[in-house]
């Protein structure tokens, strides 16, 4: 009885040395196994984001862009046909193909005060802004998260953590670029990105994921 | 009551196996769970379904959760009961519904979801949902535009517990937000119903007769917002929504609501039969689990092409 009652005691005391440690919320840990507190949606994509801007997005795009140029070429086929050549897509019905593309071209017309900067270039030498570059801060799409074969949508928990890493890697993109506060008009710039076309005609935005002036 | 409620459920369950034989066809039974067909959204969805699934020689059995996630599990076990091949689902919450898919797939009963997606995945085969992202910045574009970049405006919020209500939120202000004039006013949840819309939108009126516009997380809010205003005499309101139904639709028309976004539901709906024909004649869709399928801007230059969640070329 006594030793029972003593072995009792003895164990509430081990007992009592124990921390409970609470377990992590399932997915938490997706980004980061360091910190202890679960991040919001917001945090954890932005940090997920910014880790594959720079150790894997960039160098994915100057590995498979091709020339703006062939891209066009390719285009003049049909848009189904250029896809199938160069571009990436979702297998989900009715989505726009994505393509990475380089390129150098002229600035003919730029917007770098507005929420969502932009810069035209012209890339075939005939005097008009044929390629327009969304610097942000606000870009709009999705371009650089679909044009991603790495990035896939059964992998995230629901659309939104999905949407938010899409926009995410937008401000990335637009924490990358620096331009000089002056009139760039007639400068020349080369770049590589993204870029979503629905149509074979549409005008062809991008999302850059390098941008520098050739002088 | 709960003892012989459930007694009654495995009652339906044997004699509906009972029955099996003497209607089943070729290729065997498809469950279609949805929502309330009071929403001609999920109407749209199951008539889809039915038709594609009586097209690939499938018997069908239409049902409707209520987005009530017990009354789901029971009819889960009803399909399941009823010796169901698949099941394709517009599901009673993302959380809640994890475990029901579960069941069905230890079970042998693979699910195929559309519209709303589970939080997990691995469970069910396929989750086909509209880019409600894409689609709500799409819509948000056309609202600032309409709204000329400036003004107090409201929004209304679908049903918390599921995913697309939050997500569209989401789009919309990842554009709306941009615009340092536009200034939102109240933001209030009316559960995806038209006439909780109704009620809230009286009330948001009430507290801001400035109010100059309305989004909407879906179309049955937006029409019941329109109703309230149109009674106050504020059809000066710009209202725009986010579905693609024929109600909407015709209010564009006749200059009541701008705009909406159009999600391709019945395609989606035909496309889960399609994908369940396929996993279950070859154990595979040959495709990945979960698939956006992108939405559509409906205003006044094509509200006349659009007909049961679908446009015309």
């Amino acid at each position: 009885m006594t030793r029972a009652l003593l072995a009792l005691a003895l164990g509430l005391a081990t007992l009592s040395g124990c921390k409970i440690v609470k377990n992590p919320e399932p997915g938490s840990q997706a980004t980061d196994t360091a910190t202890a507190t679960p991040a919001n949606d917001t945090e954890r994509m932005g940090k997920m984001a910014a880790e594959i801007f720079s150790t894997r997005l960039v160098t994915y795009v100057s590995e498979k862009s091709i020339d703006l140029a062939t891209l066009r070429g390719a285009l003049a086929g049909g848009l189904e046909t250029a896809g199938a050549a160069h571009g990436l897509r979702p297998q989900s019905e009715g989505s726009p193909w994505n393509f990475l593309v380089k390129g150098t071209g002229t600035v003919v017309g730029a917007d770098t005060k507005a929420r969502a900067a932009w810069l035209d270039l012209d890339t075939d030498g005939d005097g008009t802004g044929d390629a327009r570059l969304q610097l942000g801060p606000v870009i709009k799409g999705t371009s650089l998260r679909d044009a991603a074969d790495f990035l896939v949508f059964t992998d995230f928990r629901d659309q939104i953590e999905f949407a938010k890493l899409a926009r995410a890697l937008n401000d990335e993109a637009h924490k990358a670029i620096t331009l000089p506060d002056a009139d760039l008009t007639g400068k020349t710039y080369r770049f590589e990105g993204a870029t979503t076309l629905r149509s074979a005609t549409e005008a062809l935005v991008l999302v850059p994921t390098q941008l520098a002036e050739v002088p | 009551m709960k003892l012989s409620r459930r007694l009654m459920m495995s009652a339906i369950g044997i004699a509906m196996t009972a029955a099996m034989p003497t209607f089943a066809s070729a290729e065997g039974l498809i469950a279609i769970l949805t929502p309330s067909h009071d929403n001609p959204f999920f109407k749209a969805e199951a008539v889809g379904a039915e038709a594609r699934a009586k097209e690939l020689g499938y018997e069908t059995l239409v049902l409707v959760h209520d987005d009530d996630p017990n009354k789901q599990s029971e009819l889960f076990d009803t399909a399941i009961a009823s010796g169901a091949k698949a099941i394709i689902l517009d599901n009673a919450g993302a959380d809640a519904t994890v475990a029901a898919v579960k069941r069905a797939k230890d079970a042998g009963i693979p699910s195929f979801l559309i519209d709303r997606e589970i939080k997990e995945s691995g469970v069910a085969v396929s989750q086909i949902v509209s880019n409600n992202y894409q689609g709500a910045q799409l819509g948000a574009e056309e609202f600032v535009k309409l709204m000329g970049e400036t003004g107090k405006y409201a929004e209304l919020l679908g049903r918390e517990a599921d995913t697309n209500a939050g997500i569209r939120s989401s789009g919309y202000h990842d554009i709306i937000d941009q615009y340092p004039d536009m200034e939102m006013v109240a933001q209030q949840s009316a559960n995806w119903s038209q006439t909780e819309a109704y009620e809230k939108m009286e009330t948001i009126l009430q507290a801001n007769p400035e109010i100059k516009g309305v989004i909407s997380g879906n179309d049955t809010m937006a029409m019941g917002a329109w109703a309230a205003l149109e009674a106050a005499g504020r059809t000066d309101v710009i209202v725009v929504g986010f579905d693609g139904s024929n109600d909407v639709r015709d209010s564009i028309l006749k200059g009541g609501i701008k705009a909406t976004v159009l999600q391709p539901a019945f395609r989606q709906a035909q496309l889960a039969v399609e994908q369940a024909d396929q996993f279950l004649k070859t154990g595979s869709t040959g495709l990945e689990e979960k698939q956006l399928m992108d939405c559509v801007l409906i205003n006044g230059d094509n509200a006349a092409k659009l007909e049961t969640f679908a446009l015309a070329d």
